[in-house]
């Protein structure tokens, strides 16, 4: 069993403190993704881990066992780079076997991992190369049959796919959470961008300035962010944020006159005078005749829009709602052009309510 | 189980530090000492004889100090002006031709690998009035001349500087080139478009370009600026008549002819702050230009 | 059509005036060079002719001399070349080693004071030859190291290790630093990883600084006249002296000893010649 246990920890560079106490159980086969901004301690977090920086504080446990001064030697991780890393005075298949080589095994067990690990990431045709004569795509397969041959307890992928091209990034998306289904292993993956994370994470952890924000699967992520950094980090396009103050008990007063009653989820939590930010996401701002929904609460409005953004199955709109710039979507696309008024269907019981001093949801 | 407790980085330079400390360092402490004293190599118990400053006021109101001083600044300042320019015209043209880069490259690095005494001999062999390969091709293109290279003092300095820029311009022609290499092309052809002529967008682009490169060349020659005395030692020993003193032929010979150790060492160390002052300024201009063009990485 | 023309020969213009610049450059660089080689092979009347003889004749007299050892004034060429090569060889192999492990400590930690610590070491540098070697003359005189072999490859290590760090230091700040975190991760010892990967990746980098030690204790000639005195420890730049007498100079001789001093340095430099440029842009002065 290999969970990996952050408890506290707390990183100083110098004067500067980049992490602020994480607390993180990451269980046996699990494939957790770190996203956040950058800057925001994810590779920090990932190395201690690794091994690669000192820990200023708290306790990291691998597979049960306290590992703060162990060297990465000594921790049985693997870890694929940002830019690879690869050795460049190596063959491909010296880079494979060269773990194993270290660790004194002879050299007909080498080969055979080598290349059981280029046969899982077919690698076959490319064993004599070194890497300068190698594609991008194809360094990164390397970088990861290096990481593989070893059969560690924990990969660790510090943004692996960000020096690929969209198409071929894609493709090693896809690839990646394969071999997570084959070889089973606990993976901690770190990317600042939220759409692997939302595809590869079985449970994403969202930071922010050295804290961890918010942790939970994708969909919880996205379905009841705890914050407006959440609701905006999370999701594409980010959650739409309108201004509002609330009145009585049961309505959001925006600018322009216009009010919106409070979503079911935050009723008997707001008071009144209480100045909020009403958040929706594009998805539930569609025009008639697109709302897939039926039931449940809806506001119609009639909107102008003002630009649009097609993506073939459906159409980014953009349009002003209450002074603030906001997005809906238009599934079945059409033509539309800037400056069409349409009628919008806004589902309410989908809409969140940030507090808009701490900017924490409020939810029942 | 405490992994790096001890400064690794220290522990890295120790071995150079030590070297240093015990060749270098401990030699200067003693000169230092020794420039309080009139130390003669041939009275040892001078060593324990403390003059206080007297050697320094000695030389500071010595006038052939002062003018050997005084040559050996204008000598540097001009010697590597002219090493930077001609350096510079070099790697422009080297850079502007299209095949046998190569070749010509090395043949530039030609100069530098001669020792710097060997470059004095052989151009005391050239320079020679009598046999040497100068004043015998202007005989036999039909001057009737024998120019006295090494003996009339003009002549002489002039001799020597040939040398000195012969020997040194490959630093900064090759250290140029290799700026005129990674110079990025996009903002060149920016420039050229928006209709700079070759001269601006050498002197607004290209240029500010290459300072680092040139400054890279100025702290590695200030570094040794004084092998320029092995070349002076041979063509002419700094005469004739002192014309052709410089700083460190004059310490040489106070301290090895005439055996004044204390006083040559006061010389030793105007002249070892002449190096640093050189060295330091022009570190500190690479520094400076490389930031500017965000080089420092 | 006619601006085209003018043009047209500005630009001939412009190449004549590019080849004939080049051509003088090159000249300029190499006829002394060629001198030296040319008078090693001339008879010594030859040279002293008045008028100039311009039509050569081949002669191996001086090399002959020269290497017919220490009879009818030659000069031991072979005891000078061993100790420049003992000399220059050791402590380009100790400065390279000292050097490296210093490099290393600038180019992949962090620690205060850093840039102050390179200055500084540079600066070790920039202290002439000539203003050492007095001092250094009576230090090594109380260790008993005067004319030695040791005492001048000592001098020579101090002298190489600053410019060494400054080489080595580029060429591993080249080296991503996730080569040797790999190389880590991987099972190695941080020892192992530097000589597994990093060292093997700098390989090319580390021999050209070697060979710039190398060309620096060949040449030198400051201290080496001062620190050593006898047969057995005179380098060759001390032993060109040896054809000088009071009042006249055997050129032949020297010349065919300045050829057997540049033909090693011509074959080292031609070998390193890029990486060298590479090392000396990329080093140094960054935090
Ligand atoms: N070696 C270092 N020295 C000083 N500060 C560092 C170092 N590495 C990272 N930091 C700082 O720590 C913070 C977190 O960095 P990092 O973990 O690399 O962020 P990211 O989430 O983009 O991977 C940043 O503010 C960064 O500037
Ligand atoms: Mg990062």
């Amino acid at each position: 069993m290999t969970e990996v246990t952050l408890s506290n920890i707390v990183k100083f560079y110098g004067k500067h403190q980049a992490l602020h106490g994480i607390n993180l159980d990451i269980s046996d086969g699990e494939f957790v993704v770190l996203v956040g901004p950058s800057g925001c301690g994810k590779s920090t977090t990932l190395r201690m881990i690794a091994g690669l920086e000192d820990i200023s504080g708290g306790e990291i446990a691998i597979g049960g066992r306290v590992v703060n001064d162990l060297p990465p030697r000594d921790r049985n991780i693997s870890m694929v780079f940002q830019n690879y890393a690869l050795y460049p005075h190596m063959t491909v298949r010296e880079n494979l076997g060269f773990s194993l080589k270290i660790a004194k095994m002879d050299a007909a067990e080498i080969a055979k991992a080598a290349d059981e690990a280029a046969g899982i990431l077919g690698l076959e045709e490319l064993m004599d190369r070194k890497p300068a004569e190698l594609s991008g795509g194809q360094r990164q397969r390397v970088a990861m049959g290096r990481a593989i041959v070893r059969h560690p307890d924990v990969f660790l992928f510090d943004e692996p796919l960000s020096n690929l091209d969209a198409k071929l990034r894609t493709q090693m998306r896809v690839e990646i959470k394969k071999l997570h289904q084959k070889v089973g292993n606990t993976i901690i993956y770190v990317t600042h961008d939220q759409i692997e994370a939302m595809t590869l994470a079985d449970r994403i952890v969202l930071m922010k300035d050295g804290h961890i924000v918010q942790v939970g699967t994708p969909l919880e992520l996205f379905n009841t962010p705890v914050n407006t950094f959440v609701a905006t980090f999370i999701g594409s396009p980010p959650m739409n944020l309108i201004d509002g103050v609330v009145s009585g008990s049961s309505t959001i007063q925006l600018a322009d006159g216009l009010s919106v009653p409070v979503p079911a989820s935050a009723q008997g939590q707001v008071h009144n005078g209480q100045r909020v930010k009403f958040g929706f996401r594009a998805d539930n701002l569609m025009p008639y005749g697109h709302a897939v929904e039926e039931e449940g609460e809806r506001a119609d409005l009639e909107l102008t829009v003002t630009l649009t953004e097609p993506l073939g199955t459906e159409t980014v709109l953009f349009t002003d709602l209450a002074g603030t710039e906001v997005q809906g979507k238009m599934l079945n696309p059409r033509p539309v052009r800037p400056g069409e008024v349409l009628k919008f269907r806004l589902m309410l019981d989908k809409c969140h309510v940030f507090d808009a001093a701490t900017s924490d949801a409020i939810r029942g | 189980m405490t992994r790096r407790r001890l400064p690794e980085w220290f522990l890295l330079l120790l071995p150079a530090i030590i070297v240093i400390a015990a060749v270098v360092l401990i030699p200067l402490i003693f000169s230092l000492y020794s420039s309080f004293t009139p130390y003669k190599l041939t009275r040892p118990s001078t060593l324990w004889k403390w003059v206080g400053t007297y050697n320094y006021e000695k030389i500071l109101t010595d006038a052939k100090f002062w003018a050997a001083f005084g040559r050996t600044v204008l000598f540097l300042t001009i010697a590597l002006n002219l090493e930077m320019l001609l350096g510079l015209g070099i790697a422009l043209m080297v850079n502007k031709v299209t095949w046998g880069q190569r070749t010509l490259r090395t043949i530039i690095m030609f100069p530098m690998m001669f020792s710097p005494i060997l470059v004095g001999f052989q151009f005391k062999f050239i320079f020679n009035d009598n046999i040497g390969l100068v004043n015998n091709a202007l005989q036999s293109m039909g001057f009737n001349v024998a120019l006295p290279w090494l003996v009339d003092g003009k002549l002489a300095m002039f001799s020597i500087a040939f040398a000195e820029i012969w020997m040194s311009t490959s630093v900064f022609a090759i250290l140029i080139l290799a700026g005129l290499f990674a110079i990025p092309r996009d903002p060149l052809e920016a420039a050229k478009v928006d209709g700079c002529t070759p001269f601006q967008s050498f002197r607004h682009i290209t240029l500010p370009f290459l300072m680092p490169f040139i400054y890279i060349a100025m702290t590695i020659r200030s570094l040794d600026v004084a092998r320029a005395y092995d070349i002076v030692q041979i063509m002419t020993g700094g005469g004739p008549a002192r014309r052709t003193e410089l700083l460190w032929t004059l310490m040489s010979r106070t301290g090895y002819v005439d055996a004044r150790m204390g006083l040559a060492n006061a010389m030793g160390y105007v002249s070892i702050i002449l190096s640093v002052v050189f060295t330091i300024y022009f570190f500190r201009k690479l520094t400076a230009a490389r930031a500017q063009i965000g080089m420092e990485g | 059509m006619d601006r085209n023309q003018s043009y047209r020969n500005h630009k001939r213009l412009m190449k004549a005036l590019h080849f004939s610049g080049l051509f003088i450059v090159m000249s300029i660089i190499c006829i002394p060079g060629l001198w030296i080689v040319l008078n090693s092979f001339r008879p010594t009347v030859e040279i002293m002719a008045k008028p100039p003889v311009w039509i050569p004749t081949f002669t191996l007299d001086h090399y002959r001399a020269m290497f017919g050892g220490a009879g009818e004034g030659g000069v031991p060429v072979f005891s000078y070349f061993r100790n420049s090569m003992i000399v220059s060889v050791v402590s380009t192999a100790i400065a390279i080693l000292i050097g490296m492990s210093g490099g290393y400590a600038f180019a992949r930690y962090r620690f205060k004071g850093k840039n102050g610590y390179f200055v500084g070491l540079m600066l070790f540098r920039a202290v002439p030859g000539v203003a050492l070697s007095l001092p250094l003359f009576i230090v090594f005189a109380r260790v008993g190291i005067i004319d030695t072999h040791i005492g001048l490859i000592l001098a020579y290590v101090a002298m190489n290790v600053p410019f060494t760090v400054w080489l080595t230091d580029g060429f591993f700040r080249q080296i991503p630093k996730e080569l040797h975190e790999a190389a880590e991760i991987d099972g190695c010892t941080r020892w192992q990883a530097f000589w597994q990967v990093e060292f093997p990746v700098a390989k090319s980098g580390v021999a050209s600084a070697a060979i710039f030690a190398f060309l620096t204790s060949w040449n030198e000639f400051a201290l080496a006249s001062q620190l050593t005195r006898s047969v057995g420890s005179k380098t060759m730049p001390v032993g060109l002296l040896d054809f000088t007498a009071e009042f006249t100079i055997n050129w032949g001789g020297m010349c065919a000893l300045a050829v057997l001093m540049i033909v090693p340095a011509l074959i080292l430099t031609f070998l390193v010649q890029k990486h060298l440029i590479a090392g000396l842009t990329f080093g140094g002065v960054k935090g």
